[in-house]
Order: structure tokens, then sequence, then C-alpha cells
């Protein structure tokens, strides 16, 4: 069987630094940070007050009225970041064989809101019935579906739930798709919108979340500094167009890069604690899938959560398996934990670099970490490097991990 | 409002619709509103009009045809 290769040849992205690529990128270069003290009813109940969101995000700018009151806003989120992407790509979806286009979503939570909606008015206010649209709405595969009922597609459609790792493993596994002639294009990446009252309860009980940085809310997670107190939620959805290659070329397609590897592998450790040797599996399947030696990459996009444990397995795997001397960083100082969503959007952030020659930072990074010792991209965005191949890691609770290289073409 | 009335409101804000493209006659296809939408209608009407639709009950093809249902249920629920 030929093997082909695989193209990245759109983008579309909503993120709490910015609805567009272009607004994402810049703002990350910039060190301008998207978490926010959270202005829900309900944040008086909150140990830490800060989350990422999309601000004024409007379903019926997007959508009829009718529809947008059938989708969650996860799905809500992951048709316009698909929709964006179709259009970055130049693709005429009506002169396509849509039989040979797919869509591989990843979400952690799918339709949080919902769900939750729908326990609020069955517990709290004892109604007698549920909306009827709730299960369509709460479901995970349900973002996936309304993608492909949106844009016509017909090819495969798969939801990946694998919590924060879940949409670098849906793209890993749509270039698959692609490279073994399954498809022809993809639809691929992750969308989440947990910021609800029960979901946010949730993980402040797993007592993994930031505290708030008192002076500065916008300062709160901090990767790698001595100072990190843990992660910040977010949510938003990146969506990428991957192609074959010979067709993206053929049709004269912008080409942001090539996925020359991917990597998944589960720790089988812990279902929560990382694990160096798990981290270290994923990579180095990355790194022989892609056939590349670990110098050859220029950039690691981290999956740098800001939790105490995370940080330095993260660090310690790194060396083990691509030694010292590669830039890392993590944009989650700036665009939050994006959980099922995570992995694309750092994806989008890897284009990015490799489109503009760039390298994002680690924002808040003030107090060094003896155990935390890699080149981090310290608070400054680094313009003019030569960034030709990136790799950007994603871990998980769960234990599966997604590791993605991809180079510039 | 009688019931016709305030089920056109339902059904027009819900599906962005004109007071007058809506007839005790019209039809939900030619509304273009779909099965699973008709429940959604069915489920406001409920709450409404504090009645609970049967399951048994709901098959229904014209917007008259919820509204004798809703004015049945009514009267049999002392709503």
């Amino acid at each position: 069987m030929t093997i082909r290769r695989v193209a990245v040849t759109g983008i579309g992205i909503l993120s709490p630094v910015g609805n567009d690529r272009e607004t994402f990128f810049a703002n990350l270069m910039a060190g301008k940070s998207g978490i926010k003290r959270m202005e829900s009813d309900f944040v008086d109940a909150l140990d830490a007050k800060i989350a990422a969101w999309i601000p004024d995000f409007d379903p019926l700018a997007h959508f009829v009225k009718n529809k947008a009151a059938t989708m969650d806003r996860v799905t809500q989120f992951a048709v316009v970041a698909s929709q964006q992407a179709v259009a970055d790509a130049g693709l005429d979806l009506e002169n396509e064989d849509r039989e040979r286009i797919g869509v591989y979503l990843g979400t952690g939570m799918g339709g949080a809101a919902s769900i939750e909606e729908g326990y609020v008015r069955l517990y709290r206010d004892n109604a007698s019935r549920l909306k009827p649209f709730t299960v369509l709405m709460a479901m995970n595969n349900a973002a996936g579906a309304q993608v492909a009922l949106e844009l016509g597609l017909t090819g495969p459609d798969l939801t990946f739930c694998t919590a924060c790792s879940s949409s670098s493993v849906a793209i890993g596994e749509a270039t698959r798709q692609i490279r073994h002639g399954y498809t022809d294009v993809m639809l691929a990446g992750g969308a989440e919108a947990l910021l609800t009252f029960g979901t946010i309860k949730a993980w402040e009980a797993l007592r993994t979340l930031a505290t708030e940085d008192a002076e500065n809310p916008a300062a709160s997670c901090k990767p790698f500094s001595a100072d990190r107190s843990g992660l910040v939620l977010g949510e938003g959805a990146a969506m990428v167009v991957l192609e074959d290659m010979e067709r993206a070329v053929a049709r004269g397609a912008h080409i942001y890069a090539e996925i020359i590897g991917y990597g998944s592998s589960n720790d089988s450790a812990h279902i929560t604690q990382p694990s160096v040797e798990g981290q270290a599996r994923a990579m180095r399947r990355a790194l022989a899938d892609a056939g590349i030696t670990p110098d050859q990459l220029d950039y690691i996009n981290a999956h740098g959560t800001g939790t105490k444990l995370n940080d330095t397995t993260e660090t310690t795997a790194i060396k083990e398996v691509c030694g010292s001397d590669i830039p890392v960083s993590s944009t989650k100082s700036m665009h939050g934990h994006l959980m099922g969503a995570a992995g694309a959007v750092e994806f989008v952030a890897c284009m990015m670099a490799l489109e503009k020659q760039a390298l994002p930072p680690t924002a808040h990074l003030v107090q060094p970490d003896p155990e935390c010792d890699l080149d981090y991209v310290p608070n400054v965005g680094r313009n003019n490097v030569s960034v030709k191949t990136v790799m950007s890691n994603s871990f998980a609770f769960g234990g599966t991990s997604g590791v993605l290289i991809a180079r510039k073409p | 409002m009688d019931t016709f009335e305030t089920l056109r409101d339902i059904i027009a804000n819900k599906f962005e619709k004109t007071a007058d493209e809506i007839t005790p006659d019209s039809t939900f296809e030619s509304l273009e509103i779909d099965s699973l939408d008709t429940f959604d209608i069915i489920f406001e009407a409920e709450e409404k009009f504090g009645i609970k639709v049967p399951n048994e009950e709901v098959s229904i093809k014209t917007v008259q045809d919820v509204v004798v249902l809703i004015d049945r249920l009514r009267t049999e629920q002392g709503k």
C-alpha cells in the first residue's frame, strides 16, 4: 500500500485569545493572556474565580435561532471553527466528493452545559420532563455529528474522548485516514465548553486548578515556574483541514505544514498522575513515526499544564527523549487548558510558529524551578528564528498521550 | 389568548416565523418543522398550559391537531 503524505491546508480557531489564527498567534507572541476573573452568577461558590472563555460569542451570528437552540455551546464552537477551516483551505465543498471527507473531533466533556441544565431542571426545579433535545445536545458525538451535517460530509465521523489529549489523538488518527487512503481530506481537531458550575466544581475537587494571582488574575497559570499552582480551565475549538499532499499541491493550496509523525500510548500507571516513562514513550513513538531524530526538532509545544507534577514530569521526559537544547513553551499560560480542544489549539500554535518563523513564549514564568531546567522561551516570544520541525505534546487523565510532529513543506 | 394563538406564538418565536404564516390548517411539514421539532413545541406547550402529553398522543400533522390535543388534555387534566 502506498503511504500518502498529509498536508495541513486550513485552520479554524475560536480561543480565549482570539477567534482567528492571526489574532490568536499575535496575542500569544505578545504574551497576552485570555485568563480572567469569571463573571458567572455562580462565581462566589468557586475557590478560584478564574477561567479562559470566548468573550462575546453570539450563536445567532452563526446560526438561525432554532438551530442554535438545538446545539450545545461546544457544538456551536466546533461548527464555527470547522467552517472557518474549510474557508481558509479554500475548499469548495459543493464541488468536492464529500464521501472522501471525514470529521475526527476530540472533546473531553462534550455537551456539559446541556446535561447540567437538564439536571438542574430535574433535581432543583423538580421538572417532570426535560427538553426534547437534551440527549442530542449532550451526547459526546454531537459536535462531530453537527459538523458533518452542517457541511454535508459523508466520510467517517468519529469522536475521540481521551480527556486532555482528545484532539491531538483526533488529528493523529485523521492523519492516518489520509495516509492509508481511506479518505482524501479530513476535518480534525477538538472543541470544549465546560465552564459550567458543576464541571468547574468537579475540577476544583481534584485540586489541580490554579489559585488566582491576587495582583494579576491573567497571570494565574504559570507553567514551569516555581510558584505555579495548577491549571486554568478554558473553552474553545480548533479545527484543521488535513489533505492528501499530492492533491493539495495539485490544487495550489496553501500548505501550512506536513504532518510527519504521530505517537499515542497509554501510561498504564495512574489515572491522574503523569508518568515520565509514558510521556517519553509517546514522544519516541511520534519521532519513530516521523523517521527523524530529536535534534531535528526546532520547537516543542509542551502539554505544560502548570500543575506541580505535570511540569516536572514532562521536563524529565523531554530531557530523556530530546535532550535539553530544544526550546519548549507552554501556551496554556495564556489560553488556559482547553481540555478536549487543547491539543488542537496548541497544534495551531505550532502551525503558526512554522508560518511566522516565531516561537510563542511561556508567559508568567518568573520564578525558576530547579526541577524545570529547559529553555521554556520565558515571557518573551522569539521572532526571526528558524522553525522547520515542531512537536506538540498532549497528555491526559486516563493516561492516553497524543504527540504530533509537523514540518514546514 | 386562546390555545391557537398561544401555540402560534410558541411556533413563531421558536422558528422565526411571522404570525400570519401560521394558520390552524398549516401542516408542520409545510412549515418545515420536522417530528423532532414538534416534540420541542409540545414540550413548551406542556409548560405553558401545565399539562402532560402522553407519548402515544404525539401523532400530529397540523397546528390544529395540537390545538385539539391541548384543549382535550386541559379539560381531562383540569388545567
